[in-house]
């Protein structure tokens, strides 16, 4: 008996490494080395069309062939068997491409700038006190609490709202996902359009300069107007007492308003407003309007498995809209909520491309992921870079807490 | 039918709706006009004063378009792009749609502990580990001195993109269709299991078409991302404009070094904006009837 | 049988060809910043031309935005392009410490014709420990000062030849209600660039010249050393000034440098141009609307920066620099025909009508090949001071990357926010922030 429970056993471990290392590893092995065998040997419709059918349609192999493995496994051990199996390939590829990396960058974090000799804390210490790091953190922290809860919000109400229309949903929705079609490239170049700045006298092309220089009269009682002809006589917004354009993405207060132009520092409440991060925002609101869809269309799924009985109960009952969202939808949608918080949270973490194709983080606008970047292809100091990409790691601690204690609420169901 | 509701619910929700959504339209309408533009219109008078003016009509033009549609080489990009995008989509969601399953239904030593590591693994940042992800396609890792993955030198072709893309779409396609696959009824996977189903039957029978509204959605995020991607398809592939993606050729037409060429950018955005539309509005059914188990438990 | 052999032959046949040219199709990949279809990729493709039907080496240049990290991991990679060119030869030094680069000698360059060629001055820039890794391409001209003489004698002004003659001729288009001078100095990720070049222009000219000024770009003097401080003086003095910028010196931070000329070709209500002078280099005119393009020479044209304490001809430049990442054969052809003199011809001629200003670092190159007049006068202009060894090269390029892309630009830009009070705070913190 106890020989065959440990031949068992032995079978089982066997079957374990096979699912977690030899079979995904000799797909990954496999795949690799026969499309760079044949790269530069078929003709390039042939490889392309390879690439489609062959890349896709592989990797079930490696699911049918561990699964003829776990048969022969003895009965009792073959749902933890089945786990593995169902698991092995994913957390093999999540270790070799992103865990092996993470330790690296673990280990260069306490290194010099090629990563050379041992620093200590030296990095950190930097991080922490170099005053550009301070603002990025900053930044950070204003983009985490921003997007989520901005994102969450309308994302909710535009799913609950139109979840009680009868025509119009799918437009609605549209409209509202369709900058996720777009990438952060091109979104941030639609935003750069409409904060646009020239310097005057030129026409103002940006929406918000547009706004900002049309309208009033100068000292003398003449019009301004964003230079437009009017019967072959040119009408500027040049002359003195016309307000003149401003370099959105360049305010990093409010100073340059005129209600916060002559604050008084004693006046603690408005000097305390001035310092508000225009450009900062400015910035997450294109974040804001680029990941929206996602939690909507998400939320949205959550509320629809609402049931209608209890909702169509509570409002025989009385209860007002508030009360019902708050009281019967919400408890539905709690756990979604923090699906999303957690998706929101990793995005806003890694967000790289608004920052880097609007401002290049100048004029205190810098995130974590840019910041990161910059030590590492400007001024090639790999330790410093190394240490940012610790902090973004570090800053998901709360999210993962969270997500553990979601876990072992549901598994308590 | 709804007899219950107050007599103002409708007005409001549409009023709110419409103006979020008027909200959301609104950057895009200035830079569409502006795609039909000519190039020295756009920079001498603003768009809106050029509706009002109605210049507009006689500024209008293809020219911004024909610049981009026909330029060189641009379908062989077209179907680089394909070959980077349709396995970079499927690979990493069978793997993921495998892991979710077992994390939801199967019970096994350890689970709590590798789903953490999942989620801890969605952080990693992108920009982080391009280096060592292409040190390791290039010249192999070795751990302890032990050469784990031999040198491949499988940079420069399609194969290292999607083995990146699945590394960097896994974690998320994990946590997303698990939270899917937890909301389906447990009761019909029990009764599968009763019947004597192994676990992969019940995968492909039951699991798997249940949750294909999740598995759309999801397939359709990622389909997004990879194409509008292209640090990490110039990355992996090389800058060889032979592998040029679609994204990347056209953000190469409308980069011009001098300043900002509106015109060009308006009308590239356009440009590479048709494809993730089409996908979109062709999988869009999914979404509008909802990600989680709308079908299941409505 | 005869069939056969006639097949053989013919296998035979080819193969000898093929040995005989065995450069015929090789590719060499050239990887740069300039995007692969602006204006300037598109020139630099266009020199090649003439080479790949002679040679039968193709050369296919790509561009892009993310050029530095990229290229980081195409080496990482181990298949990095043939040929990178780099906008700072301060990077190209950093690369070659890093073992990634091969010296020149290496291949096949012969090291002192090539700085006879290109002053020993421009080589030096791409040495470590005297080893030439680098190979000088182009330079552009700072020291000048873009003006329209149409304007300037309709209203009887002259052309400054002194800082005080400068500063009186502003005094007197404030007076006559008009503003003085562009300044823009936004530039994504690079903001304040303008300012450092106005400081390193003011530096040659003031405390001890080009001593002083090599003192200090090699930190032989501190940054906040009383010559310096001097020369933010004067920079501040245009910046800060009332009426002397266009749009205050709020708009300094705000306006793209490439946009920053435009309101001089704008004319106001009563027929003035936004303003008058802009200090800024040769190749701006890439950056002008197409109609000002035009009149680059006639309407448009540029004076020499004016003197200051110290009289003298320097003249500051900057320029980008290649080397090389894969030794092969095909490469070294690129190389002897990059380094050759008319390996310019194609870009100075304008053959592929994209304008470009780039001006050849070769001293033996014709100028009188370029397509614009005002290129072959900056040309003369930068040829004498190279040969003069009075040519001195962008000081904040071959500082450390920490102050010369980090503190010097961003404390710039805060001076120019903060105003004239902030110029000690400002030297004292990009004197702490040298490495």
């Amino acid at each position: 008996m106890s020989v065959k429970s440990d031949s068992n056993k032995l079978l089982v471990f066997g079957v374990r490494v096979v699912a977690f290392s030899f079979f995904p590893l000799l797909w990954f092995l496999s795949q690799a080395i026969l499309f760079r065998e044949i790269t530069n040997k078929i003709p390039r419709p042939l490889l392309i069309f390879l690439a489609i059918v062959v890349g896709s349609t592989f990797i079930f192999l490696l699911y049918a062939g561990m699964n003829r493995i776990i048969s022969y496994a003895p009965k009792n051990y073959q749902e933890g068997l089945y786990g593995a199996m169902f698991v092995g390939p994913a957390i093999f590829l999540l270790g070799l491409f992103l865990f092996y990396p993470a330790i690296r960058t673990i280990y260069l974090s306490f290194r010099d700038k090629w990563g050379e000799n041992s620093v200590g804390f030296d990095n950190y210490t930097w991080a922490f006190s170099d005053k550009i790091m301070q603002i990025t953190i900053r930044n950070q922290i204003i983009w985490l609490i921003g997007v989520v809860t901005l994102v969450i919000s309308i994302g909710l109400i535009v799913a609950y709202v139109s979840d009680k229309l009868k025509k119009g949903e799918a437009i609605f929705k549209s409209i509202i996902f369709l900058p996720m079609a777009i990438s952060g490239v091109g979104s941030s170049a639609i935003f750069k359009f409409i904060y646009a700045y020239r310097p005057p006298p030129l026409t103002q092309i940006g929406f918000l300069n547009g706004l900002r220089v049309t309208g009033g009269t100068d000292n003398l009682g003449n019009p301004c107007k964003n230079n437009i002809f009017e019967n072959g006589k040119k009408i500027d917004y040049v002359n003195d007492g016309c307000t003149q354009p401003i370099g959105w993405l360049q305010q990093r207060d409010l100073t340059k308003f005129s209600t916060f132009e002559n604050v008084r520092p004693d006046d603690t409440l408005m000097s305390w407003f001035s310092n508000f991060p225009l450009n900062t925002v400015l910035l997450m609101i294109i974040m804001v309007w680029m990941f929206t869809g996602f939690a909507m269309i998400v939320f949205s799924a959550a509320i629809k498995s609402v049931p209608a009985e209890i909702t169509e109960a509570g409002r025989i009952d009385g209860a007002s809209e508030a009360r019902i969202f708050l009281s019967v939808v919400m408890p539905y949608v709690k756990s979604t909520i923090v699906v999303v918080a957690t998706y929101l949270t990793v995005s806003v973490l890694k967000a790289y491309d608004i920052v880097f194709v609007t401002t290049r983080g100048d004029f205190e606008t810098n995130l974590l992921a840019v910041k990161m970047m910059d030590e590492f292809s400007k001024f090639l100091h790999f330790g410093r870079a190394s240490t940012v990409s610790i902090l973004i790691f570090v800053s998901v601690v709360p999210i993962i807490v969270l997500n553990v204690f979601r876990n072992k609420e549901e598994n308590s169901l | 039918m709804n007899y219950s509701q107050k007599w103002y619910d409708k007005p409001v929700s549409k009023l709110i709706l419409i103006t979020i959504s008027l909200a959301w339209m609104f950057p895009y309408i200035g830079f569409v006009l502006s795609s039909f533009r000519e190039p020295e219109a756009i920079k001498r008078a603003a768009w809106w004063n050029s509706i009002s003016g109605g210049e507009i009509i006689s500024e209008f033009t293809f020219q911004n378009y024909n610049e981009i549609l026909f330029a060189e080489n641009l379908s062989r990009s077209f179907f680089n792009s394909f070959a980077v995008v349709i396995p970079s989509t499927i690979i990493p969601i069978t793997i993921a749609a495998f892991a979710a399953y077992a994390f939801a239904f199967i019970d096994f030593k350890g689970k709590d502990i590798l789903f953490l590591f999942v989620i801890a693994m969605m952080i990693v940042p992108l920009q982080m580990s391009l280096i060592p992800l292409v040190s390791l396609m290039n010249k192999g890792a070795i751990l302890f001195g032990l050469p784990i993955i031999p040198e491949l030198k499988i940079t420069g072709t399609f194969v290292s993109v999607w083995f990146a893309h699945t590394g960097f779409g896994l974690p998320l396609a994990t946590f997303l269709l698990r939270d899917f696959m937890m909301g389906l009824p447990r009761s019909v996977i029990e009764s599968a299991k009763i019947d004597g189903a192994s676990h992969l039957t019940t995968f492909y029978r039951l699991a798997l078409p249940l949750s294909i509204a999740g598995v759309a959605a999801f397939a359709t995020f990622q389909f997004l991302w990879v194409y509008n991607d292209f640090l990490v398809a110039n990355v992996f592939l090389g800058i060889n404009p032979r592998n040029q993606v679609i994204t990347s050729h056209v953000a190469q037409l409308t980069v011009g070094n001098y300043g900002e060429e509106w015109h060009l950018r308006t009308a590239g955005a356009v440009v590479s904006m048709i494809v993730p539309l089409i996908v979109f509005f062709s999988l869009q059914r999914f979404f509008i009837r909802g990600l989680v188990g709308g079908a299941v438990k409505g | 049988m005869r069939k056969s052999l006639i097949g053989l032959l013919l296998i035979l046949s080819m193969v000898a060809v093929a040995c005989g040219n065995s450069l015929e199709g090789e590719e060499v990949l050239y990887f740069g910043a300039p995007a692969t279809d602006s204006p300037d990729g598109i020139a630099i493709q266009s020199s090649f031309e003439q080479f790949t039907e002679e040679t039968g080496i193709i050369v296919t240049y790509v561009g892009s935005e993310n050029f530095e990290s990229e290229l980081l991991a195409q080496i990482e990679a181990g298949n990095p392009p043939n040929i990178a060119l780099w906008p700072q030869p301060g990077t190209v030094r950093a690369q070659a410490r890093a073992g990634n680069l091969i010296p020149l000698e290496d291949l096949g360059v012969d090291l002192d014709e090539y700085r006879a060629n290109f002053s020993p001055y421009l080589v030096g820039l791409g040495e470590v420990d005297g080893v030439p890794y680098g190979g000088a391409h182009a330079v552009n001209l700072k020291s000048i000062v873009w003006y329209q003489p149409a304007e300037f004698d309709s209203r009887g002004y002259s052309i400054p030849e002194t800082w005080d003659e400068m500063i009186a001729l502003a005094d007197q288009i404030v007076a006559d209600g008009m503003t003085p001078f562009c300044f823009g100095m936004y530039s994504n990720g690079a903001t304040g660039w303008l300012a450092t070049d106005w400081m390193e222009d003011i530096m040659l000219r003031t405390g001890n010249g080009t001593t002083s000024y090599d003192q200090w770009v090699n930190h032989e003097i501190p940054f906040n050393d009383p010559i310096v401080k001097n020369a933010a003086t004067y920079l501040s003095q245009i910046m800060h000034t009332d009426g002397y910028v266009v749009g205050g010196t709020d708009a300094i931070v705000s306006t793209f440098f490439g946009d920053a000329q435009d309101p001089m070709f704008e004319r106001d209500a009563n027929g003035n141009p936004g303003c008058f002078m802009h200090r800024q280099a040769s190749f701006i005119p890439g950056f002008w609307p197409e109609d000002a393009q035009e009149g680059l020479g006639t309407e448009t044209t540029f004076f020499a920066f004016p003197d200051m304490e110290v009289p003298s001809d320097t003249v500051l430049g900057a320029g980008d620099m290649w080397a090389v990442l894969v030794n092969d054969e095909a490469t070294q052809e690129v190389v002897d025909f990059m380094l050759s003199e008319n390996y310019f011809d194609a870009i100075a001629t304008n053959v592929a009508g994209t304008g470009s200003t780039r001006i050849s670092a070769h001293i033996g190159f014709d100028t009188s090949k370029y397509w614009s007049a005002t290129t072959q006068k900056q040309a003369d202009f930068l040829k004498a001071a190279l040969a003069a060894n009075v040519f001195r090269f962008d000081g904040s390029d071959n500082m450390p990357p920490e102050v010369g892309s980090g503190s010097f630009w961003s404390e710039m830009t805060e001076l120019a926010v903060q105003g004239p009070s902030y110029i000690d705070s400002a030297l004292d913190n990009i004197e702490k922030s040298w490495p």
